[in-house]
């Protein structure tokens, strides 16, 4: 109950309770770029401390058609962040008759984060994409608006688990490559989503703060082949209009213990 | 700002280690000589908390000197760095623990080779090729990493010794002074000047 | 500042199909300074069990001189070498007589056990520093790596992997947990010990 106050006590005479205006809420994100694709996860639980709070509070949120953000640390703060984020890009495009682009996305997050820097949203931020290239995107910052552009990133409760096996998986780190046959830089969908599946589902079994659903948006980039997607099952398409990026989610179960 | 070296060569390991003695900013004297001849083949650099150093190299040299005496033959390197090392972890839970940091370098004379063991204050203990104690370790170790050779002559194991020293010179806020060097092969231990 | 991560180091253990691996990392460190890259936290104890023990470097090779000690009193007394599971209690009790005032090393076993009917059985264990024996069924991590390590291995390991497949595996997923880890790493080292062999290699890693 980190925003209870402490009741005022007459004996309390020396020492007072500070009031601690953050708290922790579990769980994790995740996001990996493809070459015309991005996926932008993230699990459903929320705690604080060993109280689950609810099986179903999600923190993957759709910004626009071709951008997605995952929020992870203090979920009031991860709320009110995006709350406002959508507020600017809704602005942007009173103003410019368009959606915001990517990296620009990007550059606002960061001065949004920073312009909290001596009170910050206590919130690790992962935005994934279509770039105005086509190719897929993840930008990830930390709570004062650091940031970076990335392949993949996990961020959250168990992002020290699952960021060293997207290392291995994504990146082929400690592999060697066959001769003439460098590493891919970019993996198809068929290879990522089942990553994705297997780096929550071991999150689940050894993080007590991971768990109960998991929800996987997808973005594609323009025209590009739906990979597969068709046949993967609990889809959903969020796609606005006709010709432009086609936008999913994957929502799945995970172990509620 | 106590520092000590320890390197190793072809068949020889040189121990340095300053000559400043100092109780809080005095420095008290200026040739106290920190490094141990614990056995023909072997020697021993003590630093740290003042007072416990000598007193726990004493005790150390004449254990030793008395397993020789008994058995009429010293102990091998690596046998006498277990013995100290178990002495100072024993010490750890000790009522009062002997803060002591150690370089023990030897020459085995059954298998003729060098080794060099560094020991912290815990007792942990490795064998390495070259080792520093102190904040000259800060800056040593990355020097050493370049320029270490263990097949290097002893001419030019004291000119990596030398930018060690003048290393730590000049980038320590404060300068240890004059070090005393001291080298162990199969003649056994003898003081050479840098 | 955990006085379990002062030196820093991990340790992992595998079951595969009628074989067993471990692996550590090679590091030993005063907290950020790395002073060598050839620590080993692995013992030999029999022909067909290792220890692992990462911790309080001082206490890694107390440790390991208390149980050289006491599995060779085990061996004269019983006139036998000890089995797997009994040694693990052994590893249990030694800790546990220390109950106020621990070792700071969190030990990992690996092992082949002998069964009733004369077959063979992959064995692994590890207790926390007072030795709570933890039994698993697929694999043990411990050190400062270790949620890197459950995290990785969670991803990799599967049932029934052979020798040469539970080598792969346990290498991969030491080396990408370590990677991780700023007081773990320069250099891994990794047994595999089968019913009538044991394989040791050393792993080269990133140096920083």
């Amino acid at each position: 109950m980190a925003f209870v106050l402490p009741p005022r006590s007459a004996h309390a005479v020396g020492q007072q309770q500070q009031f601690n205006p953050y708290a922790e809420n579990g769980g994790t994100i995740l996001a990996i770029a493809g070459a015309n694709f991005s996926v932008i996860a993230g699990d459903t639980r929320q705690s604080e401390g060993y109280n689950v709070q609810t099986r179903y509070a999600p923190k993957v949120f759709r910004l626009t058609d071709k951008a997605v953000l995952a929020t992870n640390g203090f979920s009031a703060d991860g709320n009110m962040f995006v709350k406002k984020v959508r507020q600017r890009l809704e602005w942007y495009r009173h103003a410019h008759a368009k959606d915001m682009s990517l990296p620009a996305i990007a550059r606002l997050i960061q001065s949004m984060l920073y312009q909290r820097r001596f009170f910050p949203y206590y919130v690790y931020n992962i935005l994934g994409g279509i770039e105005d290239d086509g190719s897929g995107t993840v930008y990830s910052f930390d709570p004062v608006g650091s940031y970076e552009r990335e392949t993949c990133r996990a961020a959250g409760a168990a992002s020290s688990l699952v960021q060293p096996f997207l290392d291995n998986q994504i990146y082929f780190k400690n592999q060697s490559s066959a001769p003439g046959s460098p590493h891919p830089t970019h993996l198809p969908l068929s290879r990522v989503l089942p990553l994705v599946i297997d780096s929550f589902t071991s999150a689940t079994e050894r993080h007590i703060e991971v768990g109960d659903g998991l929800e996987i948006y997808v973005v594609l980039a323009k025209g590009s082949p739906l990979q597969g997607l068709e046949t993967v099952h609990g889809i959903t398409e969020l796609t606005s209009g006709p010709n432009g990026e086609r936008m999913f989610v994957i929502r799945r179960n995970l172990k509620r213990d | 700002m106590e520092t000590s070296f320890g390197i190793t060569g072809k068949g020889y390991v040189i121990i340095a280690a300053d000559t400043t003695s100092a109780r809080s900013i005095i420095k008290m004297k200026t040739d106290e000589d920190k490094i141990k001849t614990l056995s023909p083949h072997l020697l021993m650099a003590y630093s740290g908390e003042p007072g416990d150093t000598v007193q726990f190299a004493e005790f150390v040299e004449r254990n030793i000197r008395l397993y020789q005496i008994r058995n009429l033959y010293a102990l091998r390197p690596a046998a006498a760095a277990a013995w100290i090392r178990r002495a100072l972890a024993n010490s750890l839970r000790s009522r009062k623990p002997y803060g002591v940091n150690l370089l023990v370098g030897g020459y085995d004379t059954a298998s003729t080779d060098p080794h060099l063991y560094w020991i912290d204050y815990f007792g942990a203990m490795t064998e390495v090729p070259f080792a520093a104690h102190g904040y000259g370790a800060y800056f040593a170790l990355s020097l050493l990493d370049r320029y270490h050779d263990p097949e290097a002559s002893l001419e030019e194991g004291l000119a990596v010794l030398r930018r060690c020293i003048d290393e730590v010179a000049k980038r320590l806020v404060i300068d240890p002074g004059k070090y005393k060097v001291k080298v162990v092969d199969k003649d056994g231990v003898r003081e050479v000047e840098l | 500042m955990s006085i379990m991560d002062y030196n820093g180091g991990s340790v992992v253990a595998m079951v595969g199909k009628d074989c067993v691996a471990i692996a550590s990392d090679l590091r030993l460190g005063n907290q950020a300074l790395g002073v060598s890259s050839n620590f080993q936290k692995i013992f030999p104890i029999t022909d067909r069990i290792y220890l692992g023990l990462p911790g309080l470097a001082t206490d890694v090779t107390t440790l390991k001189e208390r149980f050289r000690f006491r599995v060779n009193m085990y061996t004269i007394k019983e006139e036998r070498e000890i089995e797997p599971e009994t040694f693990a209690h052994l590893v249990s009790s030694t800790l546990y007589e220390h109950r106020f005032g621990p070792y700071f090393c969190e030990p990992v076993m690996a092992g082949i056990s002998k069964t009733p009917s004369g077959g063979i059985k992959p064995f692994i264990a590890a207790t926390d520093l007072i030795g709570c024996l933890n039994f698993a069924k697929d694999f043990v991590v411990a050190g400062t790596a270790s949620e890197k390590l459950f995290g990785v291995a969670e991803g990799l390991w599967e049932p029934d992997l052979e020798p040469e497949d539970l080598f792969e595996t346990i290498s991969q997923t030491i080396m990408n947990a370590v990677d991780r880890d700023a007081y773990s790493g320069w250099g891994c080292i990794v047994h595999v010990i089968t019913k009538d062999k044991i394989t040791t290699r050393t792993l080269k890693g990133r140096m920083d």
